[in-house]
């Protein structure tokens, strides 16, 4: 009874640097060589952001970390800034899980948006001030908007397949009392 | 039990908010590393991707193979039609057959009469594509050769016809080539016939624009656009495309590469242009030549005005 979540949580950390590698290896397959007029959305940073407003101890910082830097550094972009942004951006909103646990998805989604927007708008600004060539505007605004309106299938995946939920008060003491 | 865990909160939280300070500085620096040192973080991230990519490879190709076949698949619905449009294709093809051929031994002829020696250092390696960039922001593709092939940084990769990019990022057993459609590449082109240069910069569109046209009066849509070897990156008169007008009046190339499928690339062998560097010495005669020579002996007076060689 005690080692079945302890195992648990161990697999669900790993699972999500396995479905990012999963994701990041669609997106490498060599079918689209010609320049596209729209961006997908980033699935890995939406799913990142959902894991941390759900169940923050399957998502330790480290496992961002190394995720996010594999795909800075396999998809060609500056190196480090994705990855720190995208940190901080879970990490805040890691902080606002506990007043979250009785608000409504509505209110969730306002600020992962939010949040989406803010990593975005940090990242050209950075990429513009330290004069770094970049994507065109309305692709990074595609790809934003993409990840938003892609947020509440990316949980609905979550929690019916994943089983990623949030936790109920009880089983949050009894985590938390580990 | 509760102030042991409001003890652990306690040094928790500032430790966890210490780490989190340190990896964002850590990776905060490592941007601007890359940002100051970009060659040496870039080789770092050919290190990576040669140690990944490659490994995925067994399972990338089986992927893209089928994935590929269905689309093929797809095209059979549309197969009478598109037969009719290939009859009509080949009709006009052995035209331009016949044509190739003619041009072809007149060329071979002229080549022959000028005694023309094709540059026989510029031989190709022949290269798989195993990924794309995967992301919308940059055009690129790896390769599955590297520097154990003797692949070098900056040699351009064509497929059967033009010019698809420039080799930039080497690992042991894979490479990167930047395509021309990239934001971050630029070619120095020469326009053929008018012989006006400029530069083919891509944009993310799947025609770059051209750049630094000098007289763009000169230039008219179907002009082929060849490297010119400028800055001694490039080998000199590779097929790059044509020139094409945008709806904006702003003058593109329509490249000849053909994008839609990239499979097999060739990289050229390029080993720098040949630049001369000094303005050229003075010819002197050997020493121990006496000056001025002796007049021989058994020249008779016709040839006098000839000069000697001696």
């Amino acid at each position: 009874m005690a080692s079945t979540p302890q195992t648990r949580i161990w697999l669900m950390r790993l699972m999500f640097p396995a479905l990012s590698f999963a994701i990041l290896f669609a997106h490498l397959l060599p079918l689209d060589t010609l320049p596209r007029g729209w961006a997908p959305p980033d699935l890995i940073l939406g799913l990142a952001l959902a894991w941390s407003l759900r169940r923050p101890d399957y998502l330790p910082t480290l496992s961002i970390f190394f995720t996010m830097l594999m795909a800075d550094l396999l998809l060609y972009r500056p190196p480090g800034l994705m990855t720190m942004l995208t940190i901080l951006g879970c990490e805040f909103l890691k902080t606002r899980v506990l007043p979250h646990r009785e608000t409504a998805f509505v209110s969730e989604w306002f600020s992962v948006a939010l949040v989406i927007t803010a990593i975005t708008v940090l990242n050209r600004t950075i990429l513009n001030v330290t004069n770094t060539g970049q994507a065109p505007l309305t692709l990074s605004m595609i790809q934003m908007i993409m990840t938003i309106g892609i947020y509440p299938l990316l949980v609905l995946f979550c929690q019916s397949v994943l089983r990623v939920r949030k936790l109920s008060p009880s089983e949050a003491d009894a985590v938390r009392g580990r | 039990m509760a102030r042991d865990r409001s003890q652990r909160e306690d040094y928790a939280t500032p430790l966890r908010r210490l780490l989190i300070g340190v990896l964002c500085l850590c990776l905060f620096a490592f941007f601007i590393v890359w940002r100051i040192d970009n060659p040496r973080v870039e080789r770092f991230r050919a290190k990576v991707v040669d140690h990944v990519v490659p490994n995925m490879d067994w399972v990338m190709a089986p992927v893209t193979g089928s994935i590929n076949l269905l689309r093929d698949f797809q095209s059979y619905q549309r197969l009478s039609e598109q037969n009719q449009e290939l009859r009509s294709e080949l009709r006009q093809m052995r035209a331009w057959k016949e044509a190739a051929l003619q041009l072809e031994q007149e060329n071979a002829r002229l080549l022959d009469l000028n005694n023309v020696r094709l540059d026989p250092r510029l031989t190709y390696i022949t290269g798989v594509v195993m990924a794309d960039s995967g992301s919308p922001f940059r055009q690129s593709v790896l390769l599955n050769i590297g520097y154990r092939d003797g692949l070098q940084d900056g040699w351009a990769a064509m497929d059967g016809i033009g010019l698809v990019g420039r080799i930039s990022g080497t690992g042991k057993t894979s490479a990167r080539v930047i395509l021309l459609t990239d934001p971050a590449s630029a070619i120095p082109v020469i326009i053929q016939p008018s012989g006006q240069s400029a530069l083919v910069s891509g944009d993310n569109t799947i025609s770059p624009a051209l750049n630094f046209l000098e007289n763009a009066d000169l230039v008219r849509p179907g002009d082929r656009v060849v490297t010119s070897g400028d800055g001694s990156v490039f080998p000199a008169g590779l097929l790059v495309g044509q020139v094409a007008q945008d709806r904006t009046g702003r003058l593109r190339v329509r490249l000849s590469a053909d994008y839609e499928r990239l499979e097999f690339l060739r990289v050229l062998r390029h080993h720098g242009t040949e630049v001369i560097l000094d303005s050229g010495g003075l010819i002197v005669p050997d020493p121990g030549t006496p000056t001025p020579r002796e007049r021989p002996e058994d020249l008779d007076t016709s040839s006098e005005d000839q000069p000697s060689n001696g």
